[in-house]
Formats: structure tokens, C-alpha cells, sequence
């Protein structure tokens, strides 16, 4: 009986200054196999399609259950979480490359630091540090928590940023994760201490006005955040700070 | 605890950099070409194909439009106030963001990648449109401000060529479409539909609104290639009232 196999073609580069290549390899089909899991297989025996030798494919992951954001790459040409991206629902030969818009590190493997250097330009957090105890914090409202929820659960996958036409070298765009984290931590009662900051910081250079509104990212999002909606009421929140600052200076 | 200054980030060796936190200006460059777009640019483009409805009624009725829109106060400095320059600043901003940005439509087929694209090439359509229709309707031959008469008939003898009546009807198209969708961006970016049903809702409305506006902008050419006005005259008499028909 012929077993089934799976194809996978796998674009490897070794180094950040070396020529990339695509290498093929051939898999047995087991069930509920993602692309992760294809390449643990392929790291137990790195041999090509063609019987050549090669070395483990390097990228980055680890939860396997897309909630930690590491393992996202091109797909069959689109950015997606590989643990979530079953063999079963995938066009085969498998095309598999790095995200494509960031420094490339070895294969697979990718240099997302620019999303943390956005966040920390927006000063996405709630500041508690201090000398002494601040007590409890006030109470969140549900309705209020309904609208954040949603916000919390970005993995920081750059999947956004990846697919968006605006993010690329010349815009310097910051991206809609970081702007769905500004609408966020300004809806959060002790974050908001850092409301007029953060929309200051987003009418920067690369700021939100570079958005085009392709409306990539929400159909990319893993986690299906209403990024769309978040860019729309930011917009307006900086606009209207620019406004003031502008009257009252 | 909240500092007032934004450390610089640091500068990342290579890829797309960090945003540069409240630094430079190009929010205030980005939203006057967002807002020019809808005023004064598209109120006037609202105003032109209203006046070009005029010529339905006949040559006489189109003059008495032109002179009407020539008699209005400081009409050469509102022409250039609210009409060329804005243009001219969208259109160049406009191409300026094309540049800079990297279309992805091979591998994200999506109805917003789309229309991110569309909105490009109908805003290079109408702006390649608007510099030879500026050119040769306002600046080269019989200068219609001085001569509201001879205007039916200069717009006749330029669309008696097919070429020209096809880069009329195809930029009318391309720059209602443009519009109808600057107007859905501008609700968009501006946190006026913030909503995903309130910026489907407001699509409809656009689209519609969109339609109408090239309904109307393609009657407005119809009047002057329809068999009606035929050989118009290349001077009519201009009064302020004119019965239709003339």
C-alpha cells in the first residue's frame, strides 16, 4: 500500500548575507499535521526530496496552540500562524518562507523587533510603578470590559504589519497591533494617565496617519481583533488631541 | 511616572524603523490632503457636474452658467484659492503616498486591498484627466471667462474627437469612483464610522452617491454630443435667464 505523503518546499537561507535557496522535502502524512509539526519531523531526518542532506529548518515557535505569536511566516504566500495551518487544509506542494517585510535571521527566523520598539514608543502599558502601595485599581465596567477584551489577546505576531501595503521601509508605519494597543491602554482607567502621550506619539512620523485602510489586517488577524474599528477611533482621538494642543498652546 | 519627553527609540540596523514618536509633521501634511479631498475638491467637483447638467437644457443655458460662475466675486481668486491649488497639493501628495506605498493584491486578493489599489490608479486617471482638461478648457484656445458664449461649442469641438470622449467618460468614472470612496475613507480615518456595520452601512451610501454623481457627469457629456445640439453655435447670445431648449 502506498503511504500518503506530504510535500513541503521550504525557502532556507543560512545567514542574513547568504543567497536564499528552496529546498524540498517529502513526508508521510499523519493526521493533524500542522506545518510546525512537519518541520519537528523534518529536523528528526533533514534529507531533501532528493535524497541530499541538509540541516533542521530554523524558525521560531512555542506554544503550538497560536496563542504565543512566535511562528508566524508566509504560507503558500500569506502570513499565518504555521502551528494553526493544518497540512489537510493546504494546497500541496506546501510553500513555506519567512514573513517578508522584516530582518531575516536564518530561514525561517525573523527580527520582529520594531513592533517592540513601537510599543514601547507608545508607552503601551499601565504605569503602577511607585514608592509605596497604590491600593486596588478602579473597577472596569463590563461593557468596558467587552471592548478591550478583544485587544488583549494580540500575540504580537506581526501578521498585520506583514500583509499591510502602508508598513514597509519608506512609511516607517507603525503598524495596527500597536495602535489597537493605544486604544487599549487609553480605555483602561489607570492607563489612560498616558492618553495624551500615546496619541501624541502616534501623530509622529509612521504614525496613524499613514494608514491606507486596505483592511489587510483585520482579515489577517489570528486573533480576529477588530483592528479596522481600533485605527478608525484612534484616528480620532489623536486628531482631536492634535486639536487641542493646537488651541491651547 | 508619565514623563513628558518620548525617548528616541533606537535606531533598528536594518528593516522598516521604529515610529518616531511626536516627531515631524507629516500627520498635518497626510490629513490636509485627506480634508482637501472633500473640501473644497470634491464640493467643487459636486458644483461642476451641476453646472454641467446646464447643458442639457441647450447652448444658451450652458453660457448663462459659465457667466454666472465668472461673475461671482474674486472668482479668479477663488478659482485659485479652492480649485487649482488644492488640486494641484492632493495630486501631488496623492502620487507621493502611492509611492510610498507597496501594493500586496497578488497575495491578499481582498476586497479592501482592492479598493486600496483602485483608489490609486483612479486618483492617477483623474489627475493625468484634470491637468489636459484644465489645459486645454481654461488655459489654451477661447478664454471662457471673457467668452461665456463660445463655451458649448468649445466643449463640442473637443469631444468630436472619440479619443477625447472616451478619456472624458473613463475619468468621469474613475473620478466618481475616486470620490465616493475618498468619502468612505475620510468617515473611516477620521473616527466618524468607527464600526465595521457603520462602515458597511456608509459604503452603501457612498456607492450610491457615487453612481448618481457619474449618472450625472455622463448626462452632462451626453448633452454635448447628443444629435439635440448638433453644430451648436461658436458664439451664443448670454442672458442670466434663459428659457430651456435655446
Amino acid at each position: 500500500m502506498a503511504t500518503k505523503t506530504v510535500t513541503l518546499e521550504i525557502k532556507r537561507q543560512a545567514s542574513p548575507d547568504s543567497p536564499a535557496v528552496w529546498e524540498k522535502f517529502e513526508l508521510e502524512w499523519r493526521p493533524g499535521m500542522n506545518v510546525i509539526s512537519a518541520m519537528m519531523e523534518i529536523a528528526a531526518n533533514p534529507v531533501t526530496v532528493d535524497g541530499r542532506e541538509t540541516t533542521p529548518i530554523s524558525y521560531d515557535s512555542n506554544c503550538l496552540e497560536e496563542i504565543c505569536g512566535s511562528c508566524a511566516m508566509r504560507i503558500n504566500g500569506k502570513a499565518r500562524m504555521a502551528c494553526s495551518a493544518l497540512v489537510d487544509n493546504l494546497e500541496q506542494p506546501i510553500k513555506v518562507e519567512p514573513l517578508s517585510k522584516f530582518p531575516l535571521v536564518r530561514d525561517l527566523q525573523v527580527d520582529r523587533s520594531v513592533l517592540f520598539e513601537n510599543l514601547k514608543a507608545v508607552q503601551a502599558w499601565v504605569p503602577i510603578d511607585g514608592t509605596y502601595d497604590l491600593g486596588p485599581g478602579p473597577r472596569v465596567f463590563p461593557a468596558q470590559q467587552e471592548v478591550s477584551y478583544p485587544l488583549s489577546n494580540c500575540i504580537s505576531c506581526t501578521c498585520c504589519m506583514e500583509v499591510c501595503p502602508q508598513f514597509n521601509e519608506a512609511t516607517g508605519f507603525v503598524g495596527a497591533a500597536t495602535i489597537a494597543q493605544v486604544k487599549l491602554f487609553n480605555n483602561h482607567p489607570t492607563g489612560r494617565v498616558l492618553a495624551e502621550e500615546r496619541l501624541r506619539a502616534l501623530a509622529g512620523d509612521g504614525g496613524v496617519q499613514e494608514c491606507g485602510f486596505a483592511q489587510n489586517c483585520v482579515e489577517v488577524c489570528p486573533k480576529q481583533i477588530p483592528l479596522t474599528d481600533a485605527i478608525s477611533d484612534i484616528s480620532r482621538d489623536v486628531l482631536f488631541q492634535k486639536a487641542k494642543d493646537l488651541i491651547r498652546s | 511616572m508619565a514623563t513628558a519627553n518620548h525617548p528616541a527609540a533606537p535606531k533598528l540596523s536594518t528593516g522598516v524603523q521604529p515610529l518616531r514618536a511626536a516627531k515631524g509633521s507629516s500627520f498635518l501634511w497626510r490629513k490636509l490632503h485627506s480634508l482637501l479631498g472633500i473640501i473644497p475638491i470634491g464640493a467643487f467637483l459636486v458644483e461642476h457636474l451641476l453646472s454641467n447638467f446646464e447643458a442639457l437644457k441647450g447652448p444658451a443655458a450652458y453660457a448663462a452658467q459659465v457667466k454666472f460662475l465668472n461673475s461671482l466675486p474674486l472668482v479668479r481668486v477663488l478659482e485659485w484659492t479652492f480649485i487649482f491649488l488644492p488640486i494641484a497639493y492632493h495630486a501631488i501628495y496623492g502620487l507621493y503616498i502611492w509611492f510610498r506605498g507597496k501594493s500586496n493584491i497578488v497575495y491578499y486578493p481582498w476586497a479592501g486591498n482592492w479598493m486600496y489599489l483602485a483608489q490609486r490608479w483612479t486618483g492617477l486617471v483623474a489627475f493625468l484627466y484634470i491637468g489636459y482638461h484644465v489645459a486645454t478648457q481654461r488655459f489654451l484656445g477661447v478664454s471662457l471667462p471673457e467668452n461665456p458664449g463660445a463655451s458649448f461649442h468649445k466643449v463640442q469641438a473637443e469631444l468630436s474627437n472619440p479619443v477625447i470622449l472616451a478619456f472624458y467618460v473613463i475619468a468621469m468614472i474613475a473620478i466618481c469612483w475616486h470620490f465616493a470612496y475618498g468619502i468612505w475613507l475620510f468617515a473611516a480615518k477620521w473616527g466618524i464610522t468607527p464600526g465595521v456595520k457603520s462602515r458597511k452601512r456608509f459604503g452603501y451610501l457612498c456607492a450610491a452617491f457615487g453612481l448618481a454623481l457619474a449618472i450625472m457627469g455622463l448626462a452632462g457629456i451626453w448633452a454635448f454630443v447628443s444629435p439635440q445640439y448638433k453644430n451648436a453655435p461658436e458664439n451664443v447670445q448670454v442672458t442670466t435667464l434663459v428659457e430651456p431648449g435655446r
